[in-house]
């Protein structure tokens, strides 16, 4: 007769197995970027869920907007206006010095820096993992987002895309932990690297030279050193800068330009990427950034 | 097992991955206890012949893919969790609701350890507060999901 009273127990075997199968996921996906299809398969499955719960933010503003005055809509027209104008009269001296400046490039015989292709696109308002610095976008590879492209908002360079599925997009913050940016001071030209560091409003410059000319307010633009983001585009604010008697060394804090915790909408720059180190090899020689052309068309917006 | 029934547990773990992408404020988000690993060991306690370690393996590969962690990185946290449960369920069963919590704060937090373990090894280090603050919420939500989805499978008769 069986012994009712036995502990069913699960049997040890199979949990090895699936153990090992666990750890071995996590070192391909860590290692590699072979493990994309299975992402890509699984967010495509929690999309419905995603949507449903980035609704009831979504639906706040509409209400807002419902019950907006006509009187606030007339103001904010005309701040637009203002706005506008002051972009405009800025344009208009922006043509004559681009022109100068391609001018002065074709002297030089150097490439002229074309203009880039963007995508407007909204972020989802969902949680992902707390200790690292991710959004999500509602744009994915149907719309033209590829892995590795610049997302920006209107004040500057705000991450890249690190994983794409056919309808959202998962961006790198310059601010996650495990990012780093190529920068330039546009005071001095000196090139160096923004570490992010975890918290939205804060990037780290190590190992500066001791002698370098640096200030609270410098500004930082992007390098475009790497191919991974385009230069030129405002990046930080230098906060602080400390000297490392010791070691010999500065070391400086910055604000990032773009507003990582509060931008509602973003760009992301269609300009060709570089391809990543690990997909080098496969392609053989590696492209060199300009001369890819895969642009397709300007975004209706 | 009825379709109906079926039907209960795949809503129940929808809404416990959805729980885990509700927008919360930055400060908050360190707290969440992980909805899925509850859900699961209740599912797990009432019904071990059913749902089994493949369960666990799937779901946690879907919570990571939603926290955009590595691929794995749950998986093995829950599977080795509900390994655990499958072996003393008959124990824990008959215990009542405030030692039932106990025993659940003893899983969330092996649960916690193992998933920000990996999330240290490859360089990220959460701060302590992280260990210990999101499986003493999950802790303190037991009783209400246990009786909630226990009322839920007593509706759709699921033995």
């Amino acid at each position: 007769m069986k012994n009712i009273f036995q502990p069913a127990r699960g049997t040890l075997l199979p949990v090895l197995l699936f153990v090992f199968l666990a750890v071995s996921l996590m070192f391909i996906d860590h290692r590699s970027r072979n493990l994309e299809p299975l992402r890509v398969g699984i967010s495509v499955l929690i999309a419905p869920l995603r949507q449903l719960v980035s609704l009831p933010p979504q639906a706040g503003a509409w209400v807002l907007q419902w019950f907006q005055t006509q009187q606030s809509l007339i103001d904010e027209n005309e701040a637009l206006r203002d706005r506008e104008r002051l972009l405009n009269a800025r344009l208009q001296k922006m043509a004559v010095l681009s022109a100068e400046n391609a001018r002065l490039r074709s002297l030089l015989g150097s490439a002229r820096k074309v203009a880039d292709t963007v995508i407007v696109a909204e972020l989802l308002r969902v949680d992902q993992n707390p200790y690292r610095q991710l959004i999500l976008l509602n744009k994915g590879s149907l719309d033209g987002l590829r892995e590795g492209q610049a997302v920006i908002d209107d004040f500057g360079i705000m991450g890249q895309i690190i994983h794409v599925t056919p309808n959202s997009a998962t961006v790198k913050l310059i601010s996650d932990p495990e990012h780093a940016i190529p920068v330039q001071f546009v005071r001095g030209g000196a090139r160096s690297v923004a570490f992010g560091n975890g918290s939205t409003d804060e990037l780290e410059l190590r190992f500066l030279p001791a002698t370098a000319d640096i200030e609270p307010g410098d500004e930082l633009v992007s390098s475009g050193l790497g191919g991974r983001f385009p230069a030129g585009y405002p990046v930080a604010t230098i906060v602080s800068v400390e000297l490392d008697e010791i070691q010999g060394f500065k070391s400086a804090r910055a604000r990032p330009r773009a507003r990582l915790d509060r931008s509602r909408e973003v760009l992301v720059i269609k300009t060709p990427v570089a391809p990543l180190p690990s997909e080098q090899p496969r392609e053989g020689s590696a492209p060199a950034p300009e001369t890819d052309t895969d642009a397709t068309q300007e975004p209706a917006r | 097992m009825n379709p109906l029934g079926l039907l209960v547990i795949l809503l129940s773990l929808a809404v416990s991955l959805m729980l885990t992408m509700l927008p919360l404020p930055d400060w908050a988000a360190i707290y969440r206890p992980d909805f899925m690993a509850l859900v699961l060991i209740y599912w797990s306690l009432a019904l071990p012949t059913r749902i089994g370690l493949w369960v666990a393996f799937v779901c946690g590969l879907f919570v990571d893919v939603t926290s955009g962690g590595l691929l794995g990185q749950h998986a093995l946290a829950l599977v080795v969790i509900l390994f655990i449960n499958l072996n003393v369920h008959q124990r824990i069963r008959v215990m009542s609701l405030p030692h039932q919590a106990l025993y659940v704060l003893a899983l969330l937090l092996l649960d916690q350890v193992l998933v920000l373990m990996v999330e240290g090894m490859i360089g990220r280090h959460p701060p302590f507060t992280a260990y210990i603050g999101a499986p003493l919420i999950g802790m303190l939500l037991w009783p209400w999901i246990f009786l909630l989805l226990r009322h839920l499978r007593r509706r759709v008769h699921l033995a």
